[in-house]
């Protein structure tokens, strides 16, 4: 019993890093329709940051996170303009050339400007310190990792769901034309979600990187990894990420608890049967 | 090889129609740049070996995405199987490199009709994501079995014996490259056969608009899964070609990276023409290797800005090429059928 | 095809019967190593042990001057190893070949080195078995069993009896887990169980919870460097076990000099067993890390591989020497066989059978240095390893 709720807290907290990592590309490749490979560079990037301002310059855990992804939307921002742009509405395959040559370029300055090693983020003495929580011990930062999950999933729905901006976005993304014609202005409501998908990536990046170190081949190195959430998940769906995110979190961490040595045949096998029995993910979208 | 395909547009310009004049000058040039490439560089012969392996699996990822519209990740899982299968059957004494290309591609055909079985069930990104979980799963696989594969360490002591009894596969790699500069040739006779025959325009008819092939009373999964299996054997023979010619099989040759380079190669070249294959992986390879000569830490952020300025640059020509992948967009941007 | 390569040969003979006769004549070294991608940090070593050797044992040896060529293969990729050896030996008329990182790199070079008349110095590459895919093949570096055997000895000394073995499942963690199984078992341990990870693991939490079930006193693992091994120790620490008092043993792979500021304090009192300590207090060390810091650029970066490069440079060093020049590379290794020298990581030689270094293994401990940085501080010697993994073939 005892190993089941603790394989089940790990389970829990390995998802909810997934989840606040992959929801924002979720949001990019259901909402506006582009498949972004270069989110894992964004998250990078990100941690980059965060790991400069905590480490070399001492500042604070939170603040080391907002300047991250204040940093990380700010570089965005010319990207945005003149390449993301381009490729709204282009093929698939265009967008995956354009994003994965923009993915190149920001592994290969990084590698360039900061070397290959690990960049870590250190984390404030409360949050490092291990937690009894009765039926085992577990870091602090993966309890604060799970909350975030769970706020980052509310805000997200209420933002979508309940605001004018999320009736603008989401009229936005069924016709974008007729939008237009209404006077939403799409342009700006594409680049407030592309802003907010890159904050939530970067968010990602520095929260969860104690589950994916930051590294120059962040971005090549999990790709499958987010891909696989998004699709499971169904683009653009929350509920259907943080679905994803438990379940995969569940498959992937009791496979490694009872069989390591076939960790990775559960793990796809599963991914396997469920786009299988859910071609578009748990609450994907028809398109 | 650029050159090529200018040339094929300036043949194929005056006489429209001619499509088998067009073709026998294309493979003619193909031919002519592959003995240029023997005559210019006979020192690079392993790289330019490994150029046309990598062009046989481009070639085949043509055939599933280019063709029949289904969007691929994976393909290195066939591939792979081409390599692994050539390699067991020469470690334990099958050392004939014809007998071994064959069992490349057997190797590669069946693994494409189960990668396809799987794969055809869904469209989309779904497909994507099944294509690279196959993947994965056999490069698992090959990692777990490593008495048979090697496993990481690779698996060594291919000894490969002259092709016709005369032609040893030796350092300096000639017989290993006409050998292959053959293969491609022959293959690509075979493959503008099948994709100009009824079966080809009924896969590309599927590729526009799946429902009306259906209404119109053919089978869409069968034609599809066929593709499947010829794409499959195209790959197993570029995975057997790689075996013999490197007389080493790796786990990279099943690896999501090699079938993500691949991919890109493709788009780069263009989609929906077996030229575009051959362009695609040659500039992108060629790139690559001069670049990484040059200068071993930029290579990747000069690839990278290649990427970046060939959709910049060239949207209506390879992204337009590029559009006819996927049918749902194909109507709003009409593009060229 | 015949024909052809006769005339190749037979030119390839007349431009180094011509380059013999002349008096100052240069040879070539071509140094196959991942210069970029995730393993670049490897690669920079290579370079930094070359370079440091010349740089202290001068450019030239009997007046033929040294002049090395790079090539870059960033990850295992057996077909662009062969064509860039190929490209090396046919184009560029390298005599020596040296460096490679992974074992299916090596193992694709093997096949060319007869016809290509060149030796192969292995700088890392560190699977026992390709030093039997060919004679002509020199290693500098270690073997994975090498460097874990002595930790069998290591453990019962401080009186552990059972241990788990946690592996990353690929070709090295399993030649560390059957050797580390296999010694600490003639020492009279038991090994309670067996993990292999997958390669891609990055949450180890479910591990750490299965040592804790199974009930082992210590802890035996393997991991690549990077990512992996970072949160392999990450867990390790925040899972409780080290509060525990699970102990931790490790061959030095784990704990690399260039990924200590990564670990940080949390990989303070591992116990580790390598073939060399950046650290290690000998004034041989001493020239060689000030001429490789000066190489590589900033001094955390500095790590094993770069001593294997340093002395397979003085291999190749010593078979110019032997052969005054003249391509032979039967000769050539010959003449380095039961070679003894002593090595910034201590005394060493070339086995005469197998041809991989014997020299000695260290325990070593992690702890902060005199200018706080982490260090591996060696605590133990078991002299003159030699390859088990060879020994018993």
């Amino acid at each position: 019993m005892q190993t089941i709720l603790s394989i089940g807290i790990d389970a829990f907290a390995y998802g909810m890093a997934l989840f606040i990592i992959c929801i924002g590309l979720s949001l990019t490749m259901g909402l506006m329709r582009v498949v972004n490979l270069a989110h894992g560079a964004f998250a990078m990037i990100a941690g980059y940051i965060a790991s400069y301002a905590a480490r070399d310059l001492g500042l604070g855990y939170a603040i080391a996170i907002f300047l991250a992804i204040i940093g990380t939307i700010i570089l965005s921002i010319p990207l945005e303009r003149f390449l993301f742009r381009r490729i709204y509405g282009s093929s698939e395959l265009t967008q995956v050339l354009m994003t994965i040559g923009i993915t190149f370029c920001v592994i290969g300055i990084t590698n360039y400007f900061f070397g290959p090693t690990l960049k870590t983020i250190p984390l404030p003495e409360s949050l490092a310190q291990p937690v009894d929580v009765g039926f085992k011990t577990i870091a602090a930062h993966r309890l604060f990792v799970m909350t975030c999950g769970l706020v980052v999933a509310a805000g997200l729905w209420y933002l979508i769901e309940r605001t004018a901006f999320g009736i603008r976005l989401r009229a936005t993304v069924d016709n974008a034309a007729m939008a237009d014609a209404l006077g939403v202005r799409t342009q700006v409501v594409y680049a407030v979600s592309f802003a907010i998908a890159i904050g939530l990536a970067a968010f990602g990046g520095v929260v969860g990187a104690e589950f994916l170190p930051i590294e120059p081949y962040y971005a090549l190195r999990y790709m499958v990894t987010f891909l696989v959430v998004v699709s499971v998940g169904g683009a653009g769906s929350i509920l259907g990420a943080v679905i994803a995110c438990l379940v995969l979190g569940a498959v992937d961490t009791t496979g490694r608890y009872l069989m390591p040595e076939f960790g990775n045949f559960f793990f796809y096998a599963a991914v396997i049967a469920i786009v299988c029995i859910f071609p578009r993910g748990f609450f994907g979208k028809a398109q | 090889m650029p050159t090529m395909a200018q040339t094929e547009k300036l043949a194929a310009a005056p006489i429209p129609g001619s499509r088998a004049v067009r073709d026998v000058v294309g493979v003619i040039l193909i031919i002519a740049a592959g003995l240029a490439g023997f005559w210019l560089f006979p020192d690079n012969l392993a790289l330019l070996t490994r150029v046309i392996a990598v062009a046989l699996l481009v070639l085949s990822i043509d055939l599933v995405v280019g063709y029949c519209g289904v969007a691929t990740l994976g393909q290195a899982a066939l591939f792979g199987a081409g390599a692994y299968a050539a390699g067991i059957a020469c470690v334990n004494g099958v050392t004939e490199p014809l007998t071994l290309i064959l069992i490349g591609a057997v190797a590669g055909a069946v693994a494409g009709l189960l990668m396809g079985t799987i794969m055809l069930r869904a469209h989309g990104l779904a497909q994507l994501v099944l294509s690279i979980a196959i993947v994965q799963l056999f490069h698992e696989a090959a990692n777990k079995a490593s008495a048979y594969t090697g496993g990481s360490d690779g698996l060594a002591g291919l000894m490969v014996g002259p092709l016709f009894g005369v032609f040893e596969f030796d350092l300096w790699g000639q017989t290993a490259y006409l050998f292959g500069l053959a293969l491609l040739v022959v293959i690509f006779i075979v493959l503008k056969f099948v994709v100009s025959s009824p079966f080809g325009m009924l896969c590309r008819g599927i590729k526009e608009d799946p429902i009306r092939i259906g209404a119109m009373g053919a089978f869409v999964f069968p034609v599809l899964l066929k593709m499947f299996v010829i794409s499959g054997a195209v790959a197993g023979i570029g995975g057997a070609l790689a075996a013999i010619s490197t007389q080493v099989v790796g786990l990279d040759s099943l690896s999501f990276e090699l079938s993500a380079n691949a991919l890109v190669m493709l788009v780069l070249g263009g989609l929906g023409s077996l030229y575009g294959a051959l362009v695609g992986t040659v500039i992108f390879m060629g790139f690559e290797h001069v670049v990484s000569a040059i200068n071993p830490f930029h290579w990747m952020t000069m690839v990278g800005a290649l990427l970046i300025a060939v959709v910049l640059a060239a949207p209506g020509g390879l992204s337009g090429l590029a559009d006819r992948v996927l049918p749902s967009r194909q109507r709003n941007r009409g593009g060229r059928a | 095809m015949p024909s052809m390569k006769k005339l190749l040969s037979a030119a390839a003979g007349v431009l180094l019967a011509g380059s013999v006769s002349a008096a100052a004549d240069t040879i070539r070294v071509g140094i196959i190593g991942p210069f970029s991608g995730p393993f670049a940090l490897q690669g920079k070593n290579f370079q930094a042990g070359v370079e440091a050797y010349m740089a202290l044992n001068g450019k030239s040896v009997k007046g033929h001057d040294i002049e090395v060529i790079y090539r870059d293969l960033p990850a295992a990729n057996p077909a662009q190893s062969r064509a860039l050896a190929q490209e090396l030996v046919v184009k560029e008329k390298v005599q020596y070949l040296g460096g490679v990182y992974f074992t299916p790199d090596a193992l694709a070079i093997t096949p060319l080195l007869k016809q290509a008349n060149t030796p192969l110095v292995i700088f890392n590459a560190a699977t026992s078995a390709i030093m039997n895919q060919s004679p002509l093949v020199v290693r500098t570096s270690f073997t994975t069993a090498q460097t874990t055997t002595p930790l069998g000895k290591i453990a019962t000394d401080r009186g552990v009896k059972k241990v788990i073995s946690a592996v990353s499942d690929y070709g090295p963690g399993v030649d560390a887990e059957a050797a580390f199984k296999k010694s600490f078992e003639a020492a009279g341990g038991q090994v309670v169980e067996t993990i292999r990870m997958p390669l891609n693991t990055t949450d180890f939490s479910p591990i750490m919870q299965r040592v804790r079930d199974s009930g082992a006193e210590a802890v035996f693992a393997f991991l690549p460097s990077g990512p992996t091994t970072l949160g392999f120790v990450k867990a390790y620490n925040e899972t409780g076990l080290k509060q525990a008092g699970i102990k931790f043993f490790a061959p030095g792979d784990l704990t690399q000099e260039s990924d200590l500021p990564a670990l940080g304090e949390g990989a303070l009192g591992l116990l580790t067993t390598f073939h060399y300590a950046v650290s290690h207090d000998s004034p041989e060390n001493k020239r060689f890390v000030e001429a490789a810091t000066k190489a590589i650029g900033s001094p955390e970066q500095l790590s094993f591989p770069s001593v294997g490069a340093y002395d397979g440079m003085h291999v190749i060093y010593k078979m110019i020497e032997a052969t005054d020049g003249k391509q032979d590379a039967q000769k050539a290794v010959d003449a380095v066989k039961g070679l003894a020298w002593t090595s910034p990581r201590g005394p060493v030689s070339i086995d005469s059978e197998t041809r991989h270094v014997t020299q000695n293994i260290y325990l070593r401990e992690v702890v902060k240095g005199p200018d706080g940085k982490l260090i591996n501080k060696e605590i133990e010697t078991f002299p003159n390893q030699k390859d088990p993994g060879l020994a018993t073939q």
